[in-house]
């Protein structure tokens, strides 16, 4: 049995030969060790028993098929009780579209644009007496190259005439705030 | 959306209600957060259950992460403490799922190393759940001592004796040094 405390004859305490194993901590008495028949040995079976370690380590770990799944679903729920609507009218019943909703379309269709690389939209409340009329705030991340202005044009663009036409509701200002550019 | 976008960038998205955005962080981290659970409770049922409740707790509270740490260091805080609950709680099995891997050119050779992997899995799931904590963040998941005590809140001298102790126990167990 291996105690905590334990010394090898020479002294070396064995917590920390195993630290210089498994940190790849240097020796604490280097002259010592590299001539001692006991750290020599400690040293060997430690490293051999360490191996294995190692090896559970990097054994892969497979996530459950449907993990994402799963967290994303728990996540919607949580969303749509808090989610705030745009309210369309209709003579024979209302429809309820959730800002949710036109905030994921907007996003998607921001990403058409090329150049692209991320688009985060929210919907920001507006007091209007109109139940169906909102601003959006738009947040992108951009390659670098095309212009930025353009970028922010065409997104304002296809936003403008897709989102409405998609979801019914009437957009007022379209702000758009471009936070980052990658290679 | 690739990889191409920092963290930051998405964890400010899905502070503003970008449910796209969490997803993206959710994909990037669940890996790490689910191997840190699995190595933890040693039951995949348990662990998948831990990740779950880890991200929820995640999008509830992320309005108040402040980015004064990394999102993934966050992350292994909840996913830690998720565990240490289910441990103290019992509500894990207590059993160890057996990982599936192919056998090499030897197969009496692939059982015995096998089977030495087993024997540390069932060192770990004995290990008092602080120090099981830390030894799984710092050599499963390659965490420095500081990050680990980061994580579990506490200072690095304690994390490292914590390790020290773990690492000896599961070296006692292992049949190379017997």
């Amino acid at each position: 049995m291996i105690d905590e405390a334990e010394r090898l004859p020479c002294g070396a305490r064995l917590e920390e030969l195993l630290a210089q194993v498994a940190d790849g901590a240097p020796p604490q008495d280097e002259a010592h060790q590299s001539g001692c028949p006991y750290c020599q040995t400690a040293l060997r079976r430690l490293r051999r028993a360490w191996t294995d370690v190692t090896d559970l380590a990097s054994e892969p770990v497979n996530v459950p098929e449907r993990l994402t799944a799963q967290i994303m679903a728990r996540v919607r729920v949580l969303v749509g009780q808090t989610a705030d609507f745009i309210l369309l009218g209709h003579p024979r019943g209302e429809t309820r579209v959730s800002h949710t909703v036109v905030v994921r379309i907007t996003q998607r269709l921001a990403r058409t644009i090329p150049g692209v690389v991320f688009a985060s939209a929210r919907v920001e409340p507006q007091n209007s007496p109109l139940p169906n009329r909102v601003d959006l705030s738009i947040r992108l991340v951009v390659t670098f190259g095309p212009a930025l202005h353009r970028v922010a044009d065409a997104v304002r663009t296809i936003v403008r005439r897709q989102t409405p036409r998609l979801t019914g509701a009437q957009l007022d200002h379209i702000d758009i705030k471009i936070d980052d550019i990658t290679r | 959306m690739n990889g191409q976008v920092e963290d930051s960038i998405l964890v400010r998205a899905a502070q503003n209600g970008d449910v796209d955005a969490f997803e993206e962080l959710v994909r990037r981290y669940q890996t790490s957060i689910y191997r840190v659970a699995l190595r933890m409770l040693g039951s995949r049922a348990d662990a998948q259950d831990a990740v779950q409740e880890t991200f929820v707790r995640a999008w509830r509270a992320l309005p108040r992460f402040r980015h004064d740490s990394a999102i993934s260091t966050w992350l292994y805080r909840i996913v830690t403490r998720r565990a240490l609950d289910r441990i103290a709680s019992r509500r894990s099995t207590g059993t160890l799922d057996e990982v599936e891997v192919e056998a090499g050119p030897d197969p009496a050779q692939a059982a015995e190393h096998q089977e030495r992997l087993r024997a540390i899995r069932r060192a770990i799931a004995k290990l008092p759940p602080d120090q099981r904590a830390a030894l799984v963040l710092r050599e499963f998941e390659g965490l420095s001592y500081q990050e680990v005590a980061q994580v579990l809140g506490a200072s690095v001298p304690a994390v490292k004796t914590r390790i020290h102790r773990a690492r000896l126990t599961i070296i006692q167990q292992t049949s190379s040094w017997q």
